[in-house]
């Protein structure tokens, strides 16, 4: 015991000398209450309307469905195809928010199940409409079957799927049916989130509200990092896995056909959308009022850098085949790699290190 | 191994290639380590770090690695890749002999964490079957350029951290419970139904020896980290996914055909390890166990025997932990290591070289 105890004291020896030094860089942290502000902001003026935007889509669409289903015809599918476009879109901005409670009962992979890269969901999909399973054309026969099944994915081969043009006739009677149950699906889930959030002691009084009886953050610099995170892995959502799921660069193979919504030719829809996600959520939150005065370029340059990729990103073609197939497509696809690669290091990094974390978001995640 | 029998297997083409500083750090050090590290440029290495903390030498790395596994019989590191990476390099700690990168077969990719057998002929790395969502261990053979030649289950999900036992025949593993997917990033995809499990495998055959499972009050304790002690008792430390404001165990112990037994760690301790322990450490001779919370920003010393805390200071983004000469090597995100700042950001875990 004796031994342990004085080699204890050689170890805590070590950490005193560090630690002295450590106190010796000064490192910004910002004030309790200005973090408190700043989340309330990304709260109220952010995730909440945020949440509430995709529910009212959600219903838009589900009565787009219902629509076309009563009244099969070209000008109701376009009427439910452009629905369905609005509703993603509406996603694609809060989607990025992947934390509790999107996170829990599979809400994120029910609302959206991507990328499907073996198909599985497809699959699914294309079975049950060669079977006509009836207990998939309600919301609640829905909920047992895979999350494949249940969201935009499935809902985008329902809308512009090889056998989509039999929706204007009543020859897509079950097709249409099963596409109303999952819009319907996706706007009972989105309902649950805006309850979720709009709930005074629920989630967002924990956001707001850091302490000891807290269920999700004990201080405002946790609550802070978790906000940064959404930011940094939406970044790595828009590049990792909306672009680089089928663009890795000019010199590997592209795979036009895994990229999300390319049937219906909203890819850049969805980017789009997760870009204006992240760029409003930056600035309604007024990320910059937790930085020292000399350092508010940093959030400048985000803002510049999610700018221009959203201005090249407005001028892609929407076919992600003739894009990959010419030069210049590509070329505007390396732009849009190269820039996210900046924009995450910007976010982590850069802001990152601004805010204490001395070595930027990702690498305070220890694993 | 020592340092003066560091200093012979390293011999004088290695002592040849530092530059006099580093050489000098390494003449005087009583022991070395190895850690990853990222650099201000933001590429990535492992470098060899003295007892002080002064580099040594460094390693450059095509990303970010995490844990180490290292053989004192071949004196052979490999630095695996954080999760989801699918490379691992092979090295020595003196850089001259040819590295080699392993690259995780199709379908798997690191967790970031491996061991060697005791003679080091085998290396064993746990891995992601991650479109069957299990654990796996991958063995490679040292001595054919780290030829892949076997795999066992790794009977859980989301494993992390293993080892192996003192006399070769049993492998140790934490599998952590989260299931993650290289298409969803680093995301964990199960938190509201996490599978916690320690397991002990024979190493030769994979046969289940004993698994432990969490009770359902624990499901979300991550069970991430292990160190074994010299009695062959095996110490684990977690990471919590529930509510913030709970306060679950954060480290315990088991062996072979006991159950496993947390540690009651005083309140106050636990709180200050942020319910998340990122590294532990065993050093065997001095009978401690270290700790270390990048979120708290904590290190903790044990004693080995009976689990009493014997110490605790804080360090800002403590990082990694190992067994020093007498007590424990501690690092942080800040570039500390034990009295030494540098400038880089020290990643996890840290493993002692001689």
């Amino acid at each position: 015991m004796l031994k342990a105890l004085a080699t204890a004291m050689a170890f805590l020896a070590f950490v005193s000398a560090s630690t002295a030094q450590e106190g010796a860089t000064s490192r910004t942290v910002p004030e309790p209450e200005a973090v408190r502000q700043v989340v309330e902001k990304a709260v109220d003026s952010f995730i909440r309307p945020g949440y509430r935007n995709f529910h009212r889509e959600a219903v838009e669409l589900a009565a787009d469905m219902d629509a076309l289903c009563r009244t099969p015809s070209p000008t109701t599918l376009a009427v439910a195809r452009k629905g369905f476009a609005k509703a993603a879109r509406s996603w694609a901005r809060i989607e990025i928010v992947r934390t509790w409670p999107a996170i829990e009962e599979n809400r994120l992979e029910r609302i959206l199940f991507y990328p499907d890269r073996k198909s599985t969901g497809l699959k699914q999909v294309q079975a049950l409409l060669a079977n006509s399973d009836e207990s998939a054309t309600q919301a609640a026969g829905l909920k047992g079957k895979s999350v494949a099944m249940q969201g935009f994915g499935a809902l985008e081969f329902v809308l512009a799927g090889t056998g989509s043009e039999n929706l204007a006739t009543r020859q897509g009677d079950f097709r249409c049916r099963y596409g109303r149950a999952v819009a319907q699906n996706i706007e009972e889930i989105a309902s649950e989130l805006v309850v979720l959030w709009d709930a005074p002691d629920g989630v967002q009084r924990h956001w707001k509200q850091p302490g000891p009886d807290n269920p999700l953050f004990r201080t405002e610099q946790e609550a802070m990092t978790a906000l940064l995170g959404i930011l940094v892995h939406g970044a790595e959502m828009v590049r990792d896995q909306r672009i680089e799921t089928f663009y890795k660069g000019a010199d590997r193979p592209a795979f036009p056909k895994q990229a999300i919504f390319w049937r219906s030719q909203n890819t850049w829809t969805m980017v789009d959308g997760n870009l204006e996600g992240l760029r409003d959520l930056v600035l309604t939150s007024e990320l910059v009022e937790l930085l020292p005065s000399d350092q508010h370029s940093i959030i400048g340059s985000i803002d510049f850098v999610l700018k221009s990729l959203s201005r090249v990103v407005k001028t892609l073609h929407p076919d992600v085949e003739a894009i990959v197939g010419a030069p210049a497509g590509r070329q505007k696809l390396d732009f849009v790699l190269v820039n996210g690669r900046d924009l995450i290091n910007r976010l982590n990094d850069d802001y990152g290190s601004a805010i204490g974390l001395t070595s930027g978001f990702s690498f305070s995640d220890g694993d | 191994m020592d340092r003066r029998s560091f200093m012979r297997a390293a011999g004088i083409g290695f002592a040849a290639t530092l530059a006099p500083r580093s050489l000098l750090a390494l003449e005087r050090a009583d022991a070395v380590y190895a850690s990853g590290f990222r650099a201000p440029d933001g590429s990535f290495g492992i470098a060899t770090v003295s007892e002080r903390g002064e580099i040594i030498d460094r390693t450059r790395l095509p990303a970010r690695s995490h844990g180490m596994a290292f053989s004192r019989a071949t004196l052979r590191l490999v630095a695996f890749a954080r999760r989801p990476g699918t490379f691992a390099l092979a090295t020595d700690p003196f850089g001259t002999a040819e590295p080699v990168v392993i690259t995780a077969p199709e379908g798997r990719h690191f967790y970031g964490h491996g061991a060697f057998s005791p003679g080091g002929s085998l290396l064993y790395a746990s891995e992601n079957d991650f479109d069957a969502n299990r654990g796996m261990i991958g063995i490679y053979d040292a001595g054919d350029r780290f030829r892949r030649v076997g795999e066992l289950e790794a009977h859980g999900i989301g494993t992390h951290d293993m080892a192996v036992s003192d006399d070769g025949s049993m492998l140790v593993i934490a599998n952590g419970g989260i299931e993650t997917h290289p298409d969803f990033g680093r995301a964990k995809l199960n938190l509201d139904h996490m599978e916690p499990s320690l397991v002990l495998l024979g190493a030769r055959d994979g046969r289940l020896l004993q698994k432990h499972r969490l009770p359902t009050s624990l499901r979300q304790l991550s069970t991430r980290h292990i160190a074994l002690a010299e009695d062959g008792r095996i110490w684990f430390a977690c990471q919590w996914e529930g509510a913030r404001n709970a306060r679950p165990p954060l480290v315990g112990h088991l062996a072979r055909g006991e159950e496993l037994r947390f540690v009651d760690l005083p309140e106050h301790v636990t709180e200050g390890l942020a319910n998340y322990v990122g590294a532990i450490a065993v050093n065997r001779a001095d009978g401690i166990v270290g700790l270390t919370s990048p979120k708290g920003g904590l290190a903790v010393s044990l004693d080995a025997r009976t689990g009493a805390v014997l110490g605790e200071r804080p360090v800002p983004e403590a990082a990694g932990v190992a067994p020093g000469k007498q007590g424990l090597a501690v690092s942080s995100y800040g570039g500390s290591f034990n009295d030494i700042r540098s400038p880089v950001a020290w990643d996890q875990h840290i493993v002692r070289l001689g």
